[in-house]
């Protein structure tokens, strides 16, 4: 479709060292700020003493919850505060905040904060957190107010179902049924860049420069809890280091705000790697799944029925819509007639789960796939065969009743099958294994602003925010292709509260879903007003001009042209702008069960939903256990591809990410604490593990989104992890029922196997 | 406010002085440790540092008379790792120094850093013992060597006393009757950026019927030391090395581990990994060694 060889405009700068982060900024006056956090799961405050911290020459502020206004917040259930608040739930609780001179200074303050605090047992086990007896995390749970429609009982915040069909008829008619449980640990997005805020007040105005992904939910953040209109906050998000859903919703930018403003000066705060793991409330669930499946003897999938726990730590956060996305991935892209899916969404002592990359949909995929092999083998058929006999086609009713369309789910699963030569292995220890998944593209309103400046080049003044990803970046390749003119004329203005209108952000892979469209509407726009002006000049009908490299050309009359700087000219001399706004809005979900499915606030349908089928080839060494993957092939379904190159990088980073899930990347919690949050002992994937990774684009043509569009972002994540532990099941006969699959783990599973 | 000392000797004699007037100092070279455990909140940065970085004589490897060879305590693990000599004679330090860290780490860590730092999980601790290398050190005017099996004493522990400088590791030559192979390898759960899990290695001397007249093996990351496997050795010494008492040999290990349960593995994995690893480099070395003409 547009320029496959298109170089983002934040490249260089960024492998050069020429762009600047938010922990890079300097500011007159500014302070250094570092956050006390709890460093244990549980306990009742007594007394926090801050007076020798406030003492120690250099400090300038020193703040508490006494700081600040007392109110709970949080976007699903308003169930927490700024700073602990008599309880401490969890270690990277945020107990108080130190600006001092220098780092130094500041740490040694937080030494000197006196804080007395009962001991509770933390509660750790989301099945026992359950049940009646359990002790409470929110012993007020229901005085708290939440999104209309949540579920919510005790330690569980969000009760969400799938009911289809009659489930109790559906396995009644089954040949066999398969009932399997698996279980994911805890892991985490770990962006290279850590959280870093800085914050300036001018007057009753403050700016706020943060890693954010999500900067207008940080400006609605900051108004709630330190209770300011939002039109006195600013937020600016410089260059992003990564993101991958760390760095959604709000999160520090008040805290900060509030520091700033008690030690009247600029402050920044720079979170360190342990502060990184342990204190952003966004991390993946740890979940449990259990998972029962209906199959013909002829191998059709006719019933299922699903229990989830999702542990979503000790503050709700997003994680309520996340279980309803579950539920969602429990289905999986299949068309099974009889569902019977619940998920509950558990507080416990632990850093609260949220939004990171595809959230769930890895650690449910993982199991749901792996699932999905077992029962094929029940009525011996391999990977490819279970799946293709019920996979999702156009018209089939979806596990909340949509009726499906542009499903590539099918040509995915047999382009991956054609690229790895999917066939038994000959080579000891090595095996293939195929996972499919589905995932959603979320609609949103989005608005941009298109300025075409009279030497013909462009600007587009957006809300959108570029986490690293690049999808900022390619709305200059759709304004471009509308225009007529080279994407590097095309400049971008993004990441200010203050300049570009509302947007969801980074997050929802719906960057390119809504703001591209938003892009697209204006260029449009901007468009039909230059044919409109060359129409006139060249005397020829706009219907037989086209714009080529900036120039109209009357189709097949070489030598009249006016260019489109030329047409800009000559309407600021006629005393007029060429600019246009440009929106999306947020179109209808497809049409579902609704209410008879328990909880859905969010999800009760998937909106364009896309397709992946990802296949890896393993090797075991049987011996220790290690597991490497050689080989990955992706084929995804993400509508029209818009930016080829961007997409294609999108699933070689998400692959990488999901093998880690998969192979390496868990914590390990003792006492309520992390055993391990740092980058030592959580092992991310090296350059020197990721494997070959072949991409192919399955095109279909998705109903909402830009020229047919589909979301890219997170999808790429979902399936590599399934993949993985598909293999590692054929190759040593033995399956890992927990995520990651660690040397250890794959290990005593094969010693079991052997027992066996 | 924290007061600190930063000392930055240009030469060994400054450095002989200034250790002998600050005994409380900490050494740091490549900083590839220190730095790190301090920023991570592992161990605060000490309070008074002493940075020998720029004393060239330290430097470098050097021949010995009689064949053997001097690593200065400021070679790299890059150094080693790039040296054809290192590769030819004692190939598994080789092996190691190519595994440790990354290639930036690598290129600033320094082989007295990595004795002084005295990790159980040292790449170059299990090759430094089965080449029976012995640890040089200053102090003052005195100058003594310590073989390095009896240097490093526990985790993170050495004998160095207050004041002393280590200068460099000296390996003896491996010349003599027959012919010497050897290796290391370790487990690793990813294939750059990892420390040991477990760690084995080994040194076999064949003689010219393919018989073990020597074999040398030690365990990396199950002890609170890197320890040699006596057990192992005992059972190949005098042999010809067959797969049968390859594994024999490698089992035999097992008694050498007293490893913990950590974050990175259990006990029980620790323990079961000894022989693979053993077993492993046995027959790398033994390769090696095959490999070689006969003299």
């Amino acid at each position: 479709v547009s320029n496959p060889k298109y170089v983002r405009a934040d490249g260089l700068e960024k492998v050069t060292g020429q762009a600047r982060y938010a922990a890079d900024l300097l500011l007159p006056g500014m302070l250094e700020g570092r956050f006390l956090l709890a460093g244990r799961p549980h306990a009742q405050i007594k007394r926090i003493d801050i007076e020798k911290a406030r003492r120690l020459p250099g400090v300038v502020a020193v703040i508490t919850q006494a700081d600040v206004p007392q109110l709970r917040y949080g976007s699903a259930v308003k169930d927490r505060t700024l700073f602990a608040d008599g309880v401490i739930r969890f270690e990277g609780e945020v107990v108080a905040a130190v600006a001092a001179r220098t780092a130094e200074i500041a740490a040694a303050a937080l030494e000197l904060i006196e804080v007395d605090a009962e001991p509770l047992p933390p509660v750790t086990d989301p099945e026992a957190a359950l049940q009646a007896e359990s002790r409470l995390v929110h012993p007020d749970w229901s005085s708290y107010t939440a999104y209309d429609g949540l579920v919510r009982s005790g330690n569980d915040c969000a009760y969400v179902t799938i009911a289809k069909g009659d489930i109790a008829a559906g396995f009644a008619g089954a040949d066999e049924i398969i009932e399997e449980r698996y279980t994911c640990d805890q892991s985490h997005p770990v962006p290279i860049e850590p959280h870093a805020v800085v914050a300036q007040w001018q007057g009753e105005k403050v700016t706020i420069w943060s890693t954010s992904q999500v900067p207008f939910a940080a400006r609605s953040g900051v108004a709630e809890t330190l209770q300011m209109p939002e039109s006195n906050v600013r937020i600016v998000v410089p260059h992003l280091g990564g993101g991958f859903g760390g760095k959604c919703e709000f999160h520090f930018e008040a805290h900060v705000a509030a520091l700033a403003r008690k030690a009247g000066r600029p402050v920044r705060v720079v979170f360190n790697r342990h502060d990184e793991f342990v204190a952003p409330d966004k991390v993946n669930h740890p979940i449990v799944i259990d998972l029962k499946t209906g199959i013909t003897r002829d191998g059709a999938m006719i019933a299922r029925s699903a229990r989830i726990v999702l542990d979503t730590g000790a503050y709700a956060s997003d994680a309520p819509s996340i279980a309803e996305i579950a539920t969602m991935m429990a289905a999986g892209p299949y068309d099974i007639p009889n569902l019977d899916i619940t998920a509950h969404t558990v507080y416990t002592n632990k850093t609260p789960a949220g939004s990171v990359r595809a959230p769930s949909g890895p650690q449910v995929a993982w199991a749901v796939e792996q699932h999905t092999d077992e029962v094929g083998r029940r009525v011996g058929l391999n990977g490819y065969e279970i799946r293709m006999r019920n996979l999702l086609q156009d018209g089939d009713e979806g596990p909340t009743g949509q009726r499906m369309t542009a499903v590539g789910a099918r040509a995915c699963l047999d382009k991956a099958v054609e690229l790895i030569g999917y066939r038994p292995s000959s080579v000891q220890g090595e095996a293939i294994g195929l996972a499919c998944a589905w995932w959603f593209s979320f609609p949103a309103a989005s608005s941009v602003n298109l300025k075409v400046n009279t030497d013909g080049s462009a600007t587009l003044v957006t809300g959108a925010q570029e986490n690293g990803s690049g999808a900022v970046m390619g709305l200059a390749l759709m304004a471009a292709e509308e225009l007529g003119i080279s994407p590097d004329r095309v400049s971008i203005l993004y990441q200010d509260t203050d300049a570009g209108a509302w947007d969801m952000g980074s997050s929802g892979s719906q960057t390119t879903f809504n703001n591209g469209r938003a892009v697209i509407a204006a260029a449009a726009d901007v468009r039909r007003r230059i044919l409109s002006i060359a129409a006139d000049k060249l005397e020829a009908s706009a219907d037989d001009l086209e714009i080529v490299d900036g120039v109209v050309h009357v189709r097949g009359v070489p030598g009249t042209t006016m260019s489109v700087a030329d047409v800009a000219a000559a309407l600021f001399a006629g005393g007029e702008l060429l600019t246009a706004q440009g929106t999306a809005i947020a179109g209808p979900l497809p049409d579902n069960f609704g209410a008879s499915c328990s909880g859905r606030v969010v999800f009760p349908a998937f909106a364009d939903p896309t397709f992946t089928c990802q296949a890896a080839r393993v090797a075991v060494d049987r011996d220790t256990g290690v597991a490497r993957v050689l080989e990955l092939v992706a084929a995804h379904d993400f509508g029209r591809v818009l930016n080829p190159d961007g997409a294609r990088g999108q699933v070689e980073g998400g692959v990488v990410h999901s093998i880690g899930m998969g192979l390496t990347e868990g914590t390990t919690y003792r006492d309520g604490r992390q055993v391990n949050p740092h980058l030592l002992d959580y092992k991310l994937q090296t350059a020197a593990d990721a494997p070959s990774i072949r991409v192919e684009f399955v095109e279909t043509s998705g109903v909402m989104g830009p020229r047919g569009g589909k979301g890219v972002g997170e999808p790429p994540i979902i399936a590599a992890a399934a993949a993985v532990g598909n293999a590692i099941a054929s190759a040593t006969g033995a399956r890992v029922r927990q995520l990651p699959m660690t040397a250890p783990r794959i290990w005593a599973a094969v010693n079991a196997a052997n027992q066996k | 406010m924290i007061e600190r000392t930063y000392l930055e000797p240009t030469d060994l004699e400054q450095a002989r002085s200034m250790l002998a007037s600050n005994e409380s100092v900490r050494i740091v070279a490549g900083g590839t440790d220190l730095v790190v455990a301090a920023r991570s909140g592992k161990a605060p940065l000490p309070e008074r540092l002493i940075a020998i970085h720029r004393l060239k004589e330290l430097v470098g490897l050097q021949s010995e008379t009689g064949g053997g060879l001097r690593i200065g305590a400021l070679t790299t693990h890059g150094d080693l790792e790039a040296s054809a000599a290192v590769a030819e004679s004692w190939t598994a330090m080789s092996d190691a120094s190519a595994l440790v860290g990354s290639p930036a780490t690598r290129h600033l860590g320094t082989v007295g850093g990595n004795v002084c730092n005295a990790s159980p999980a040292m790449e170059l601790g299990s090759p430094l013992l089965i080449f029976d290398a012995a640890v040089e050190l200053i102090a003052g005017d005195g100058f003594r060597t310590v073989p390095f099996g009896s240097f490093v004493i526990g985790p993170g522990r050495t004998s160095a006393l207050p004041g002393e400088l280590m200068t460099a590791v000296v390996l003896p030559t491996l010349q003599g009757h027959g012919r010497v192979g050897s290796a290391y390898m370790r487990l690793e759960y990813r294939q750059a950026m990892e420390i040991a899990i477990v760690g084995a290695a080994a040194l076999v001397r064949l003689d010219n019927a393919d018989r073990c007249i020597d074999a040398r093996v030690a365990l990396t990351a199950v002890a609170p030391t890197c320890v040699r496997a006596a057990d192992t050795e005992e059972v190949l010494r005098g042999k010809t090395i067959d797969d049968g008492l390859l594994e024999r040999a490698a089992q035999a290990a097992a008694v050498s581990a007293k490893p913990i349960d950590d974050v990175r593995a259990g006990a029980d994995y620790r323990r079961a990994m000894v022989p693979v690893l053993v077993r492993r480099a046995l027959a790398r070395a033994l390769e090696r060694a095959k490999s070689r003409r006969l003299s």
